[in-house]
Formats: structure tokens, sequence, C-alpha cells
């Protein structure tokens, strides 16, 4: 077995999925944190001036969605044929496309100007919350509502879909309400033994 | 086992579709390669699993999104590396360039024509810090893989194709652009001299992007 250390910030964000990847196959990881008062120092050392980085037996690996698929594939959440695969990464990228249109929205909500959050929440959250929850929600029924997004067993993209909305309802209550087939699908993933024990013992932090 | 139909559905250019292009050409697999004129869009939009194209069409069985694409390709026809880590270190470079492409992406609509902007300014405040960024990782990683025309590992991988395609437009849209850059650049000749590759640039329609 090769040796894990996972290195991301303090929080969900972008490396929690393949957290619970690692968590979920009992595959011990080194889960390295680092806070924001020590980032600029370790900086340097990865090979993206980027977070998450993963590293196997000390080499690393950068990108988050690279990261995921990578565990996925070697713990079998990957989904079961290539074409199958295909589809998770599709849905990886529509969601990395969601997240880039959000960032206006998530940096204001690290900030205490409550009109702006409020202005983008309007112009910008919902719009692109819409767009792309729509999208897994006919991809949910489609798949046969079995709480899957695609095929019949647990992937990458379940899990990470899943863990995104926690965040996302911290600050927006309700955001996911027209959503119902993929509201019971977060809550089938959340609800895995082992996901619910990784849930229940993480730290908790704002994202 | 009989070849599965491939069909590949873009616009008439380069930009998301041309890797996956290549891919089915260099694995000498025929496929459908339609190209949707921007007047005939808005029709077929809704059509799109995601509203977006490229779309391949695999027996008829859609899959959006171009690295899906690509990475599905490469795994049917050997483009991926030779391990999973090879694998893994061709999608990050590929998830690095993305980032670079959001980053810039006002730049390069200013420069096709497509809105209006300010070039000199877009440059300055955009793109040469994006430049610098994506292409000093690159010429650090060509060097490091050995400068033997690979970005990852010994053979040719999508992410080499991708870059190469990309290197063409700033070639054209921005001449000197990537002058301080000369490893990628050689890295990048050497994997459009691949011959059949070499072969698809020859015959394919001239497009800036």
């Amino acid at each position: 077995m090769p040796t894990y250390k996972l290195s991301y910030f303090e929080g969900q964000g972008l490396g929690e999925v393949s957290r619970q990847l690692l968590h979920l196959s009992e595959t011990p990881f080194e889960d390295d944190r680092i806070s924001q008062e020590d980032w600029p120092k370790r900086k340097d050392s990865m090979p993206f001036a980027k977070l998450p980085v993963l590293f196997v037996d000390g080499k690393p690996l950068p990108q988050s969605l690279a990261i995921a698929r990578y565990l996925a594939n070697q713990f079998g959440f990957a989904g079961k044929t290539p074409f199958e695969s295909a589809w998770v990464d599709a849905l990886g990228d529509q969601f990395k496309d969601y997240f880039s249109e959000m960032v206006p929205y998530f940096m204001a909500l690290g900030g205490d100007n409550e009109e702006e959050k409020s202005r983008l929440q309007l112009e910008v959250a919902e719009p692109a919350i819409n767009k792309f929850f729509s999208i897994l929600e006919k991809r949910a029924k489609d798949n046969g509502s079995n709480g899957h997004f695609v095929g019949d067993s647990l992937t990458w993209i379940d899990i990470h879909i899943s863990d995104h909305m926690g965040v996302g309802e911290k600050y927006f209550p309700n955001a996911y309400a027209a959503f119902p087939t993929v509201l019971a699908l977060r809550e089938g993933t959340v609800s895995l033994p082992k996901l619910k024990e990784w849930i229940e013992k993480r730290p908790v932090t704002p994202y | 086992s009989t070849m599965p139909a491939y069909k590949l559905t873009y616009f008439n250019g380069r930009l998301r579709a041309e890797v996956a292009r290549q891919l089915l050409y260099l694995a000498g697999v025929p496929f459908e390669d339609v190209r949707v004129r921007r007047p005939d869009w808005p029709a077929l939009k809704s059509k799109m699993p995601f509203g977006e194209m490229p779309v391949l069409e695999v027996d008829g069985k859609p899959l959006p999104q171009s690295f899906a694409i690509n990475r599905y390709l490469a795994k049917e026809f050997g483009f991926t590396g030779k391990s999973p880590f090879e694998a893994a270190w061709v999608d990050a470079i590929a998830d690095q360039f993305k980032d670079y492409n959001i980053e810039t992406r006002r730049l390069f609509l200013v420069l096709l024509g497509m809105i209006q902007g300010d070039k000199e300014q877009l440059l300055k405040d955009v793109g040469i810090p994006a430049r610098d960024k994506f292409f000093g990782i690159l010429e650090k990683i060509a060097k490091e893989n050995g400068s033997n025309g690979h970005f990852v590992g010994q053979s040719l991988t999508w992410a080499d194709l991708l870059i190469a395609d990309h290197v063409k437009t700033v070639n054209i849209l921005l001449p000197g652009f990537l002058d301080g850059f000369p490893t990628v650049l050689d890295t990048v000749k050497k994997i459009e001299s691949t011959p059949k590759l070499k072969e698809w640039i020859e015959k394919s329609p001239y497009s800036k992007f």
C-alpha cells in the first residue's frame, strides 16, 4: 500500500471529496490541513502553487479533480464502464464550470458586506445554481432516481456534489429546494455509514 | 468486437473539439465530424445534454464536456500515459490549462473580435501574468520530463495535443508571446511532427482558433 498525504486548507471545499474517498476505502492517509497563516510558507513546495495536492509515496499530484479521479479509480468509485467513468467526469467538469461562475459570490461570503452578499446571491448564485442543479436533477431522474448520478453504485461525483451542497446550505438555506431528486441523492450519500462516521468526526469549518 | 460509431458535434473551429478529432484520426478510427454553423446552433442547443458543445456520440449515446470526451477517447486509443499516476498528471495539466483559459478568456475574446475591450490593458493585467504562471509551470514540467517532446511520460498524451493546439492559436493571435518558453515551443514542434498528426494538421481547414 502506498503512503498517502492529502494537503489542503482547513475546510471541505475542493479537498473533501478526496478525504472521503480515502476514508471510504479504509485507506490510512495523512490529512495535512494547512492554515491561512502557514500557506505562504508551504506554497512553493506545491507543483502549481495551489491546493489540494495528493502525495503518493512522496510524489505530488495537483488539481482537485485529477486527485479525486485518481483515488476513485484506485478504490472503485469511478463507475463500472469507461462510458460511465466519462459521464462522471463530464458532471465533474460541469461542476467546475458552475463553481467558477459562483466565485464572485463565494468571495463576497468571505467578507462582511451584507448588501453585496444579497446582490450576488440574486444575480450570480441563483442563476448558476438553477442552471447546474437543473442538469443534476434531470441526470438523477434519467439515471432512475436510484440514489446515484451515474450507474448503480457510488461514484466520486455523488460524494463531491453531496459535500458541496452541505457547504452551500450554510450560507444559502434551501438553495436546492427545487431539486428533490438531488436532495434525496444527497441524503442517501451522507447517510452511508462510513461517510456518516467521517462527517460526524471531521473538524467543523466555515466552508 | 466491432468498432463503435463515433460522431463529434461542434462549431467549425478547433478550440474545444480539435483534440478529440486528432485522437480519432491518430487512432485511425472513422468518425462523423459534424461542424455546426452559428445560425443553426440555437435550434440544437436544447438537444445537447448540458446545452453546449462539443458532444461525442458513441453508438448514438451522447457524452458532453470536452475533457471528458478527450479522456474517454484517449483511454480507448492509448493516449493517457503508461500508468494511473501518469494519467492523473495528464489530467492535472489539462485542468491547470483550463484555469489559465478561465483567467484569459476576456483577452482572447477581444483578440478574436468577439467582444469589445482594451487589448493592451488586458494583456498587461491578465494575459502576461496568466501566461507567466501557466507557461512557467509547463516550461519546468517539460524540462523535468527530459525535454523529450512530451509533457508527461515518454509517449504522446492528450495533454500534449491540448497544449500544442492552444500554442498554435497563441502563435496566430499573439506572435512572439511565448518566446520566453523555449522548451514548451520545442515540445510543441516535436508533438506537431508526429506523422499522423502532421497529416491531420496539413489537411484540416485553417482556423484562427
